[in-house]
């Protein structure tokens, strides 16, 4: 027994996440029993990608800012102000707690014609299955799982999100939820295919699929290499994360937020941030795979100067940095477009998009051949 | 309102031990549900846009009741729409809250007395009521500040008013508003057909046509007023004359269908108002059409839904007011504007609640509403069968749904494609024309503005110049000018209202914003000018209430400069949108027959291509002393009609630079005609304390009097029968254009996908308060 617990420590303690300028604190408390041993845990590289960074807390805290930085930015392009009011000289920061609160407190109706319980099930276990995803992304060097198959399981759990938005609409059992779940479903037919090509020329030309790897190949970022698969991916992510202008299975004006219309209270709250949640892992995967993951560029000075203090973390922070630019991207696309109609968004993703990606494998497939890319 | 139900929800966020962070939740994110339920819609709107901002308060318009806990009543609740209200509020999770904007939710504002009017106290508990008609978006705001002062525990009044004792007679006796006895003739006499010898050439050669077209069926031919000529028949041969009209005149669209009730006679007078859209002479033209039938208890009458299908729903309308059944109508089982519960409001015998000018303690309301026990909105059971038998889905959009307006549509789909579309209107049927029935016609010019406050000076000018045209007041030049910047502010500020909500239609909120901002510019300069921002009633029989500063003439030519810049950007984000272009494009299109079958107006109506602008067809005010054109397309889509009314905007932009270039070099002067003063001379440049004196007992001369107006959405209709001796009108019908181009709408969406609905709904600009009168 004590072998086991000697081997698993040595085993946490030969794969810490290192923090020199964290390391006279950390140092101090590894000599306390018991808390030393929960910080080699926290430290120990997959615990700390599952909980702090790619995992639950960057993700918990991305979940409560990323609404108000949208709400925000989405308020200045549109020549107002936005959330402000509730602690003014922090410009509303904390808007998404109060939301998140009322929400919690809130009656959760569910109404006669549901399905009792996989309508009151499926908010609660979606959530769970966006959060998996994340155990595959590297952020730096930080990793949960390390697999040479990373990038297949992912995409695995990735296209098991619309499952779960059909059952919300299908247990809600209403019209406008019916209407918006068909839609749903259609839409995912459509983005999928591409979608998976896109992510394909990319496994060709970087010759691997193991996160890892791919981030340290990118001496040139993805984006330069293959930009019609970049571009290909951002558009079947917006189709993903239902962003305009393919908001089309909860367009509010036409079938009333679709899937989510019967959801209340806390319920409603978890669906509210599942998209965001979606948008977070896709941004995330196409950080890894086309922006050059948690590779920092050399900036003077501030380089020299933080990297060896932040050590892992230096990696880590450049990942959440680039996955923020390429939300936030991601959701200013609504104040520019309005929205296209179900059968447009279905002939853009079977058609314009399906022939992008497929041109983009063909790109990838002629740059590994041409050899101009030595793998 | 159940027992308990007031103050529960505060009660429920002061219990437990998390109060503290429920308070602090509730009151930063009041989610307001988007039920815009009347005209105030159109303030809440600007609160929420960006002159603004609600949302600085944490309050995010939400579409869905299940997720919002605030809602916003917004002024008039009429008997059909409270069923509605407490099934959201009933949908909405606790806690949750509820204002009452506007007049009207309070004592029912200035339709106090209708028929269709509810108090929504009655029916949901009420946490706080912002006063004002329409409320102005600052005091929306501070009523939501209210609302969260109140969740704190907090109680808070707005005004406290104090109960003072006036000191009777002498000097303040005089210095009150006169309240003018109101005049009912006891046998009023109801003639439509009154002679009167005008200049009007073409008018005698036109006379002489249709008598020999319409030989052996009519009764009479008469010229009532330029381009005005009635035709009595009777009953028998009513057909046959419309039949000839619409074959030998090419009379090819009904604008207005009316019954006059005339109970001392025992007899009703049907009349149809035609026009030509076909033939260039004719456009201007109008041919009321009549006859009388007697008045028994199921009175029918011969459909001519079948010669002109734009009757259609005027039938309709006229079977809810009076009963009558008209024969070969297929909608003349149930009702279509009013609520079940109301019958034949619009006969003499039907009385409402007598005008008082100062309330008592208890004063009397209508009939408090009494829920039915269901809480379900029925929909016609026919639609059910058929769509049963057909393997399609009935879906209900509105009268709450972030995209309906304040209307039921009742769709029938086939998979993604619309098989029909059956309208249920009525939702904000304020009852005007029973109303104006009993009011002074003074008293009617606020009354008929509040059809439609996002386009108030041309509904305003539309009355007025009814009332003009029977006393034959000539204007004076500069009020004219004036009155033509005022309509066409009037006109700049209903497009865009309406672009707003075409973007948000189409899921573009930043183009919703864009508009508005630039509506924020046009309603600044409405309020320097009359002090209000959506009601001024400023336009009055003679002339306009005063005249306006060169400080605001300067301020709407600097406007009409500065909207070119906001307007490059708004073309920029969302007119030029190739996403918007391919929504709209060859979508819902009606060809140039199908506009006239449905007898669409206005814009809509050039759109497909038929050059009818009545400020060119009949020119009013100074419309024939600009440099302008009018605009038409031939697409007949949705893309067509929203850029024919952008170039129109454009258009009035440089009409409206031209009038202030005239009305600037112009020397001040009366700007109210001196005619229509009477003895009150003196007030010809201001009217401020005649007004009642000068207006209060306007009596119109005997017979029918009908103006066409071209309002920011098409032509709107003012028809006022005087019987001569009454200071009341006898009856004003009022046809407004949204109630025209519903038709269109319904007609465009056949066959098109669900989501073409909206870009079709959307490019009409329908705006139900106008539509429902």
């Amino acid at each position: 027994m004590m072998e086991l617990i000697n081997t698993l420590i040595s085993t946490m303690m030969s794969n810490q996440v290192s923090i020199p300028l964290a390391e006279p604190i950390l140092e101090l408390l590894r000599d306390i029993p018991l808390v030393g041993e929960m910080i080699a845990l926290i430290l120990w590289r997959p615990i700390f990608a599952a909980l702090i960074c790619p995992g639950l807390t960057v993700g918990g805290i991305l979940l409560l800012f990323f609404p108000w930085i949208e709400r925000k930015l989405c308020g200045r392009i549109q020549w107002r102000v936005g959330p402000h009011e509730i602690v003014w000289w922090l410009g509303g920061l904390i808007q998404i707690l109060a939301d998140t609160l009322r929400f919690l407190f809130q009656e959760v109706i569910v109404h006669k014609d549901a399905h009792k319980h996989y309508f009151l099930q499926f908010p609660f276990l979606s959530f769970i299955a966006f959060l998996l995803p994340l155990l595959f992304i590297p952020a730096g060097n930080i990793v949960a799982i390390e697999s040479p198959y990373a990038i297949q399981i992912m995409l695995a759990l990735i296209c098991l999100f619309p499952v779960f938005i059909l059952g919300l609409g299908w247990a809600s059992n209403s019209r406008f939820s019916f209407i918006g779940t068909v839609r749903e479903a259609f839409m995912y037919f459509a983005y999928e295919v591409s979608f998976i090509i896109a992510i394909l020329a990319m496994i060709v030309l970087y010759g691997t699929s193991d996160m890892v790897s791919i981030v340290d190949k990118q001496s040139i970022w993805g984006i330069a290499l293959n930009p019609i698969a970049a571009l290909a991916f951002f558009i079947a992510a917006a189709m993903a994360t239902s962003r305009l202008p393919f908001e089309i299975a909860e367009a509010d004006q036409e079938v009333a937020a679709g899937p989510h219309v019967e959801y209340s209270g806390i319920a409603f709250g978890l669906i509210y941030v599942m998209c965001y949640e979606k948008a977070y892992v896709l941004s995330g995967l196409m950080t890894v795979l086309f922006l050059g993951g948690g590779s920092a560029p050399y900036i003077p000075v501030i380089t020299d100067l933080l990297a060896p203090l932040l050590g892992d973390l230096w990696g880590a922070m450049w990942f959440v940095l680039k996955t923020i630019i390429v939300m936030t991207t991601l959701f200013v696309l609504r104040t520019i477009y309005p929205r296209y109609r179900l059968d447009q968004g279905l002939s853009i993703g079977w058609g314009a998009m399906l022939g992008l990606s497929v041109i983009a494998l063909a790109l990838s497939l002629a740059l590994v051949a041409g050899g101009v890319i030595v793998i | 309102m159940e027992e308990g139900e007031q103050d529960r929800n505060i009660r429920i966020l002061h219990s437990g031990v998390f109060s503290p962070l429920r308070r602090w939740g509730a009151k930063w994110s009041l989610w307001p549900c988007h039920f815009v339920t009347s005209c105030c819609g159109v303030e809440l709107a600007h609160a929420f846009a960006c002159g603004f901002d609600g949302e600085r308060l944490g309050t995010l318009n939400m579409g869905i009741s299940r997720q919002a806990n605030f809602i916003i009543v917004e002024g008039t609740i009429t008997r059909k729409m409270a069923r509605a209200l407490r099934i959201v509020w009933e949908q909405m999770p606790d806690p949750k809250f509820v204002n009452v904007i506007g007049a009207c939710g309070q004592r029912g504002g200035i339709f106090w007395n209708s028929y269709n009017i509810t108090r929504p106290s009655e029916i949901v508990p009420v946490d706080f009521f912002v006063p004002g008609c329409p409320i102005t978006p600052e005091s929306l705001l501070r009523g939501v500040r209210a609302v969260q002062e109140k969740i704190e525990g907090k109680e808070r009044t707005t005004i406290k008013f104090n109960k003072v004792e006036l000191p009777s007679g002498g000097e303040l006796e005089e210095r009150t508003v006169p309240t003018t006895p109101k005049l009912f003739a006891p046998t009023p006499e109801i003639k439509l057909d009154v002679k009167r010898s005008v200049d009007w050439d073409f008018g005698k050669e036109l006379k002489d046509l249709l008598r020999k077209g319409l030989k052996g069926l009519y009764e009479s031919i008469t010229i009532t007023d330029v381009n005005r000529i009635a035709i009595r028949a009777t009953q028998e041969k009513f057909m046959e004359v419309a039949q000839r009209l619409k074959d030998i005149m090419k009379m090819d669209h009904v604008k207005n269908v009316n019954v006059i009730e005339v109970p001392h006679e025992r007899k009703y007078v049907m009349e149809y108002m035609v026009s030509s859209y076909s033939v260039d002479e004719l456009m201007p033209v109008i041919i009321s059409l009549f006859t009388e039938i007697g008045r028994e208890a199921e009175p029918e009458f011969p459909s001519l839904t079948s010669l002109w299908e734009s009757a259609n729903y005027s039938e309709r309308e006229m079977h809810d007011f009076f009963g009558i059944e008209y024969k070969g109508n297929k909608g003349m089982n149930g009702k279509f504007l009013l609520p079940p519960e109301v019958d034949t409001p619009l006969r003499k015998d039907f009385k409402i609640e007598e005008e008082q000018y100062v309330f008592d303690e208890e004063a009397p309301i209508t009939t408090p509403i009494k829920l039915p026990p269901d809480l379900v909105m029925p929909v016609p059971e026919e639609t059910l069968e058929a769509a049963e038998e057909n393997d399609e889905m009935v879906a209900c959009i509105g009268p709450h749904h972030p995209g309906s307006g304040h209307l039921r549509w009742i769709m029938r789909l086939k998979g993604d494609a619309i098989v029909e579309i059956i309208p249920d209107p009525g939702y904000v049927h304020r009852s005007m024309e029973k109303l104006a029935e009993n009011r002074l016609y003074i008293q009617n010019v606020p009354l008929f503005e509040r059809a439609n406050i996002s386009d108030p000076f041309n509904m305003n000018l539309g009355y007025v110049r009814t009332i003009e045209n029977a006393l034959k007041i000539e204007v004076p030049e500069r009020a004219k000018y004036i009155r033509t910047i005022m309509a066409e502010l009037s006109r700049i500020g209903a497009f865009f209202y309406d672009c707003g909500i075409y973007s948000l239609f189409m899921g573009h909120s930043t183009g919703f914003m864009y508009a508005w901002a630039i509506r924020e510019m046009i309603l600044e300069a409405v309020v320097r000018m009359t002090g209000s921002r959506c009601t001024p009633s400023f336009i009055i029989p003679g002339g306009i209430r005063r005249d306006i500063s060169d400080y605001v003439l300067d301020m709407t030519d600097n406007f009409t400069s500065a909207v070119h810049k906001r307007l490059k950007k708004y073309e920029d984000i969302f007119i030029y949108n190739p996403v918007f272009v391919a929504r709209t494009k060859g979508v819902g299109v009606l060809t140039r027959e199908d506009a006239i079958r449905c007898g669409l107006v206005g814009p809509f109506l050039r759109a497909s291509g038929i050059d009818y602008d009545i400020r060119k067809v009949a020119p009013y005010e100074a419309y024939d002393k600009f440099d302008w054109e009018v605009t038409t397309g031939d697409a007949g889509d949705c893309l067509g009609r929203f850029m024919g009314r952008y170039e129109e905007t454009k258009q009035s932009l440089s009409i409206l630079k031209q009038a202030v270039d005239v009305v600037k070099e112009m020397p001040r002067g009366a700007v109210i005609s001196e005619e229509a003063l009477g003895e009150y001379k003196e007030a010809s440049r201001d009217i401020k304390g005649h007004l009642y004196h000068a207006y209060g007992n306007l009596v119109l001369p005997k017979g029918e009097w009908t103006t066409v107006t071209e309002s920011a959405r098409g032509t709107v209709l003012y028809s006022i029968i005087s019987d001569g001796e009454s200071n009341v009108p006898y009856r004003v019908r009022i046809i407004t254009p949204c109630w025209m181009n519903l038709r269109g709408i319904i007609e465009a969406s056949k066959g098109e996908r669900v989501a073409d609905f909206w870009a079709i709904y959307g490019s009409f600009g329908y705006f139900p308060p106008e539509a429902d009168r």
